[in-house]
């Protein structure tokens, strides 16, 4: 067979000029807040998503994409009959979506072959590993060589992330093994990660913005004594605080690229406004 | 040869802690700061009185030994603050010494001090001279070298009485704080205190009564139950054949008004209720007497005691029900099914409600309330250890004269404890924010007290007599500002002194200032303060908790 098509889902919030560069096709999530749904950064963009959260009287709720929204994006894909489909998603401990995926796998199996990968991770920690995968494939490597690489992004990747507060993640359902931090009358800042498994799990605390910074970027270098071989600042609503994490790394890794995406509205509504994260994959010696 | 015997040991530690306590306030007037400070005579005088609750249990023994171990065991549970520790380890090491003994000569009594002296020593982990080791060091060493010149009880004691006071008095020029506040050390003056009513006793000047002491003016009614039944469990408390079956307990509020038709006298009253049942106790006080007795009819008691007043907290449990329910528990008693011990118990030292929350809501599962004015015994802290259910203790103090009682504890419990030596309240939250119950409990001990020690502690008091400072005088009243266990501001006014307190601590590399206020501060206080911080260090994160405590006007935490 011929080339390899990537196909992912909203949540790996690349930005749109990547998409449209690597012709990655997207299944959106859904986002609901009160009585209104929304596919996921397609008719709602995260800029008014957070900012009719502010109004919002309720938590917003989201839902993964039906199966037949997979079966459609890979028929779709495999029109011509010579592409091999290779379909990334959001972490199964996160969501229904790889599920459903799977699902849609099944229901065309009679007809071409789909390779559904669980990503173990989030937002453009799936971004950071699709894009690469894209690249290879847009370079004609092979499936099995972009399933290589997949698998030693999801293996190598670090993400490190800081919430204004838990309450989102807690609400949501997806606070994972974080839990434990909830209910502390002091206000803590607890810097997150997403293990092996793909849950939400604590990796440290401290107090103030600040020193949870710099006890993110002590993790960081902890994790890449080679340095960085790819890199990414994630952000919802906070922008200014974003650019100032990419002139840090910058600095301190000395790194000419650093990936700068939005976290879309369903990670966003799971994360709370406020959120930043950084997406790693340290060279290796 | 003159000895001491059980009978006269027993009103030696009577006389000395009856000594301690009608000066409970002369030691505690001499703690080095003059804020409400970990009493050190308070302290003293709850430990020993612990060691002689014990004690008194075993009244009837004839073996000064027997006397000695109980002695000291009472003292350990019943350690407070870093004086009581060190009582506690003198007569632990006393009691080792006289062990054997039946009676002790005066030579056999010195060397017993002696010994004593030097488990102190090793107790403590970094002695310091000038301070009641050097007292009970100087005078059991010289009671030992007169009690190889005489066999003669009073000359040993005197002798010892004579230097531990000698001692005492040198104790500023060995100890500069003790010079800058003009005091000698509080627990050395305990010490003499002790010794005085030791020699009091041997000379038979003091006799004290024996119930004054084991039955606590202020003990409650739970306790007064738990000594009736001690004592009727020594006397072969035969519960099968139960003859009065209803265990009461009341208070009887004094009403003047009727005990002027009827003067009540304590003693007629516990001969007079002693008709209606058994195990009897009566406590009484200024206005309250308390009652514990088992009787059949427990209304006529009742009846009998509302003469002198009206009735309250009453409780009365049937005896013959609860026998019968035990015996079925135990018919079919299994062993109770095992749950899961938690990797992690932790336990911390508080004062006030609002501060006790914050350290649950980090995770805390057991908060003792103790603190500046009221440090917990090592026994507080053992019931606590043992209601947990865990692989291993993290005991957190929050305050320096509770680390020590709170290190004693490992030794009565089977449960593995690390102490964690936080200082004050701000190092013990610091040091929450770094346990992780999935890391050795070493690894969580070295983080944590890293983070403990990476916060700034300010406390804001006020001063309990004049004295002075490094900035100069502080007046009785004044306020204090505290800096690390450093009084570093005092003034007049609370906001101008948290205000100079905050200026001092918040560096440039502060990100977060927390604050706990006591139950003392007025709404414009905290507001005063919590806009100077925004005005003054608009680059802080500011916190404000509700921490409750008494006396302390603020906790400040920053980092």
């Amino acid at each position: 067979m011929g080339k390899v098509q990537v196909i992912t889902d909203s949540t790996a919030d690349i930005p749109k000029d990547l998409v449209e560069e690597l012709g990655i096709s997207i299944v959106p999530l859904k986002v609901h807040l009160g009585n209104e749904s929304f596919l996921d950064s397609i008719n709602i963009t995260p800029a008014e998503f957070y900012q009719r959260l502010q109004q919002a009287e309720e938590m917003p709720t989201t839902s993964q994409p039906s199966p037949i929204d997979f079966v459609e994006v890979y028929r779709e894909a495999a029109k011509d009959g010579e592409t091999d489909i290779l379909s990334i998603h959001l972490s199964s401990s996160l969501s229904g979506t790889f599920q459903s995926a799977l699902l849609a796998q099944s229901m065309v199996e009679d007809e071409f072959k789909v390779t559904v990968i669980d990503s173990k991770t989030a937002s453009f920690g799936i971004g950071m590993i699709v894009v690469e995968v894209a690249r290879a494939a847009k370079e004609g490597k092979s499936l099995d060589e972009c399933v290589a690489i997949a698998q030693r992004m999801i293996e190598n990747h670090q993400v490190y992330f800081l919430v204004d507060t838990l309450e989102y993640l807690q609400k949501g359902g997806r606070i994972g093994k974080a839990s434990a931090l909830v209910g502390s009358l002091l206000n803590i800042k607890p810097i997150l990660s997403i293990n092996s498994e793909g849950e939400v799990c604590p990796k440290d605390k401290a107090r103030g913005k600040n020193k949870a910074t710099g006890r993110v970027f002590d993790l960081l270098k902890q994790d890449a004594p080679n340095g960085l071989e790819r890199v990414a600042v994630l952000y919802s609503n906070n922008r200014e605080e974003a650019d100032t994490w990419v002139a840090r790394i910058k600095d301190e890794f000395e790194m000419d690229q650093v990936y700068l995406a939005e976290i879309g509205p369903v990670i966003g509504a799971h994360a709370g406004p406020g959120t930043l994260a950084i997406i790693s994959l340290p060279k290796e010696s | 040869m003159e000895q001491i015997d059980a009978q006269l040991f027993l009103r030696m530690v009577r006389a000395g802690t009856d000594r301690l306590n009608n000066n409970v306030e002369q030691v505690n007037a001499l703690n080095v700061f003059p804020v409400p400070d970990g009493d050190t005579g308070t302290n003293m005088n709850l430990t020993l009185t612990s060691g002689l609750e014990e004690m008194e249990k075993q009244a009837a023994a004839d073996e000064v030994g027997k006397l000695a171990e109980a002695l000291s065991k009472g003292l350990l549970m019943g350690a407070r603050g870093n004086s009581g520790v060190i009582l506690s380890q003198l007569f632990r090491g006393f009691g080792k010494g006289v062990a054997e003994y039946t009676q002790l000569t005066a030579r056999q009594f010195a060397d017993g001090l002696k010994q004593g002296m030097e488990t102190a020593y090793k107790a403590v982990i970094k002695p310091v001279e000038g301070t009641v080791l050097t007292v009970a060091r100087e005078a059991a060493e010289k009671g030992v070298a007169v009690s190889r010149q005489s066999d003669k009880l009073t000359d040993v004691m005197e002798a010892v009485l004579e230097q531990a006071r000698v001692s005492l008095d040198r104790t500023p020029e060995q100890l500069p704080v003790l010079k800058q506040a003009n005091v000698v050390d509080a627990g050395g003056q305990g010490l003499v205190l002790i010794y005085e009513g030791f020699l009091a006793a041997l000379t038979g000047e003091e006799v004290v009564s024996p119930v004054a002491q084991p039955v606590n003016k202020a003990a409650d009614l739970d306790r007064l139950s738990d000594i009736a039944h001690e004592q009727s469990a020594q006397s072969h408390f035969e519960t099968g054949d139960i003859e009065h079956g209803y265990c009461t307990e009341f208070i009887v509020k004094l009403d003047p008004a009727k005990v002027e038709k009827t003067p009540f006298s304590e003693e007629n009253f516990r001969e007079d209720m002693g008709r209606f049942g058994d195990s009897l106790l009566v406590v009484a006080d200024d206005d309250l007497v308390k009652i514990h007795i088992h009787a059949e009819y427990p209304g006529e008691a009742m009846t009998y005691a509302q003469q002198y007043g009206e009735l309250t907290r009453i409780k009365i449990d049937n005896m013959r029900e609860q026998h019968s329910t035990i015996l079925e528990s135990e018919g079919e008693k299994e062993s109770p099914a095992p749950t899961d011990a938690k990797p992690y118990g932790l336990v911390a030292v508080a004062v006030g409600d609002g501060v006790a929350e914050i350290f649950r809501s980090l995770g805390v599962d057991s908060v003792i309330q103790g603190g500046q004015t009221m440090n917990p015994s090592t026994e507080e802290i053992v019931q606590a250890v043992k209601n947990l259910h865990a692989e291993h203790i993290l005991v957190l103090p929050n305050n320096k004269n509770i680390i020590m009682s709170a290190e004693q504890v490992g030794n009565l419990v089977d449960v593995p404890v690390t102490v964690l030596p936080t200082r004050t309240i701000p190092q013990g939250l610091a040091a929450l924010l770094s346990f992780n119950a999935e890391e050795e409990p070493e690894v969580n001990r070295d983080r944590m007290m890293s983070s403990a020690h990476g916060v700034q502690s300010g406390e804001v008091t006020y001063a309990v007599r004049d004295s002075q400072y490094d900035g100069g005088e502080i007046e009785e009243g004044d306020y204090l500002g505290i800096w690390d266990g450093n009084i570093s501001v005092a003034g007049k006014t609370l906001t101008d002194v948290s205000r100079d307190l905050l200026t001092q601590m918040v560096s440039d590399e502060a990100d977060v200032v927390t604050i706990l206020y006591g139950e003392d501060v007025m709404e414009d206080q905290l507001q005063e303060i919590t806009r100077f911080l925004e005005q003054q260090f608009p680059d802080v994160e500011c916190e404000i908790h509700y921490g409750g405590q008494p006396l302390y006007y603020f906790f400040f935490s920053v980092e």
